[in-house]
């Protein structure tokens, strides 16, 4: 097995302790403080990974939907430990923690990832900003799903009165679960408009291509037309927060045209 | 040396009595150097609060410092019942440390009282009048205190209506400070509510009562403003937390006006506080996504549950002044 691999399991490894860690803290009406070193080190062993895989394929390693998911597993676990702070930090751990290791599980899968990689003989400058910034994008548009996952647990708890526990104690208030998934909303079409643009102008040699660029396109007009309704005609919190998750999962679908 | 604490508080002296022993804040160091005249002690430190006054000794013999103290203080309780408690050696420090960890106090895991006994000793330790024993006693009682409010859950949680509101509203929307707030009656819960909004930030407060001199007055007592009553619903557009408590024999707010104005307030969160009986607000408005509706009982609940969460941690307290109390004997 290569060193790829095991960064990659240890890291999956450890996303899944952060995660069962933290619930287990929670349960007992505490916030781990851990949460966040545990993610430090996912962290490090994603960028292990990415460096063995990029030196083996000799371009940014996103040729293949297993790098993809680990390339958008970093990015989510980056835009958490940068935006933590805004939020109750181990607690948007707590909930990012999964994700990641539903990404990095994806890649572990039997035959996701090749041990042995092509290497990239041509490159494009278009092509590798196209792959490196939408995958980013992604990250931040999956941290803003999992603030708006936040959002309708502590909304339904709210509705409902049930307000004990742990998670009650420590979920961010609901304005600032809204802002922030505003901001990180803002923060992913910035870079996704980005993408976009590299990938029009990036060479399309096969249909596949223009497919991916045309469902992006399609995700691209959806997150734009999320925003401009919460800017200007005004939305509930909780559709807002749907409609970032659902828009998010849908969007994973521009993933098979790769 | 031997350590002494005499003192009395809302459980032993009716407010009459304790009003006498009340010491303000400035005059603690001078009441610690008349406390160790009166008692002839070596060391001696006064704690006051609005609930309790007691003074800390360190002397020769405690018997004698006792004795000397009561009688300097009995012209202060005449015609009273006697109001004092008496804790010697280690049971004045494993007092001392229920009082700082507000295991005394009359709310239950208040936290007020420990920066008010850290004010007492360090006027005290400002006039001269701690040593030692004292020194040592209330260090090591500061940080019994932090280690049971961190370790414990005694300090969590709202026991009162006005602050289960706050803890809400805070809930919703963070830090108050960019919150309106419409109080709907001028009632004296409304009013508290209102208070406890406003003690923590709140950002402007609008009153509406059906007499509109007494809004005018209620709202010049919180720096707000009236309206009239009829032009409440003008004002909810504007506003993210309502306070209702009108004596209205019937409802007075119902789904269709809230409904009116949603589009209006670009479908912000919206918190009603229904602590009218009978109710001011329809239950229904509560199944409008952005509104989160609580009336009197389920913030009474929500008091009462955190009381009995409090009540359940004080063996878990004990525990740890115990075992901190064994470490400093």
């Amino acid at each position: 097995m290569g060193v790829d691999r095991w960064f990659l399991i240890i890291s999956t490894v450890l996303a899944a302790i952060a995660g069962v860690r933290g619930l287990l803290v929670l349960s007992h009406g505490r916030k781990s403080p851990w949460t966040v070193y545990w993610m430090i080190g996912v962290l490090l062993c994603q960028i292990g990974y990415l460096m063995v895989r990029g030196e083996m394929r000799g371009a940014c390693p996103l040729r293949s939907i297993a790098e993809i998911s680990v390339f958008l597993a970093w990015s989510l676990t980056v835009f958490y430990l940068l935006v933590g702070p805004v939020y109750q930090i181990s607690l948007l751990g707590v909930f990012t923690a999964p994700v990641v290791v539903i990404f990095q599980g994806f890649a572990l899968l039997p035959g996701k990832m090749d041990s042995t990689p092509e290497r990239v003989l041509n490159t494009t400058i278009w092509g590798e900003t196209h792959a490196a910034v939408s995958v980013l994008a992604y990250g931040a548009l999956a941290l803003a799903a999992v603030a708006g996952v936040m959002f309708l647990v502590l909304d339904r708890q709210l509705k409902e009165h049930h307000l004990k526990g742990g998670l009650f104690r420590f979920l961010p208030p609901v304005r600032e679960l809204l802002v922030s998934l505003e901001r990180l909303l803002w923060l992913g079409m910035f870079l996704l408009t980005i993408g976009l643009v590299a990938g029009i102008l990036m060479p399309h040699e096969s249909e596949g291509a223009w497919k991916h660029v045309l469902i992006a396109t399609g995700v691209w007009i959806s997150y734009i037309l999320l925003m401009v309704v919460k800017r200007v005609r005004g939305i509930t919190g909780r559709r807002f927060a749907l409609g970032a998750v659902a828009l998010f999962v849908l969007s994973l679908g521009v993933f098979a045209f790769v | 040396m031997e350590l002494v604490c005499l003192g009395l508080n809302h459980k032993t002296a009716p407010v009459e009595v304790r009003e006498r022993f009340a010491v303000g804040n400035t005059k603690l160091g001078e009441a610690s150097q008349d406390l160790l005249k009166m008692a002839g002690a070596s060391e001696g430190v006064v704690v006051s609060t609005c609930n309790r006054t007691e003074f800390y000794l360190a002397a020769e013999s405690a018997p004698v410092a006792m004795q000397r103290l009561e009688q300097s203080l009995a012209e202060k309780v005449h015609g009273h019942e006697e109001p004092f408690y008496r804790h010697e050696k280690a049971e004045a420090a494993r007092h001392l440390c229920k009082v700082v960890s507000g295991l005394d106090s009359m709310l239950l895991g208040e936290t007020e009282i420990f920066g008010q006994v850290k004010q007492a000793y360090h006027a005290a330790h400002a006039a001269g009048t701690t040593g030692p024993i004292l020194n040592k006693l209330f260090q090591k009682v500061f940080s019994v205190g932090k280690k049971v409010r961190t370790q414990t859950s005694i300090q969590e949680g709202s026991t009162s209506i006005g602050n289960v509101a706050v803890e809400l509203a805070e809930k919703i929307f963070g830090h108050l400070k960019d919150s309106e707030v419409m109080v709907l009656g001028a009632g004296e819960i409304s009013r508290l509510t209102a208070q406890a909004l406003v003690s923590r930030g709140a950002k402007s407060i609008i009153v509406a009562n059906r007499t509109h001199d007494r809004a005018v007055e209620l709202a010049a007592e919180m720096n707000g403003r009236a309206v009239r009553f009829d032009d409440w619903l003008g004002v909810l557009k504007d506003v993210d937390v309502v306070i209702s408590s009108t004596g209205a024999p019937h409802t007075i707010i119902h789904r269709a006006e809230v409904e009116s104005v949603r589009r209006a307030r670009k479908y912000r969160p919206l918190f009603l506080i229904d602590i009218a009986v009978p109710r001011d607000i329809d239950h229904s408005v509560g199944e409008i996504e952005e509104v989160y509706l609580y009336d009197i009982d389920a913030l009474d609940q929500m008091a009462g549950e955190a009381k009995s969460r409090r009540l359940q941690q004080i063996i878990e307290c004990e525990k740890i002044i115990e075992a901190e109390l064994w470490k400093l004997l």
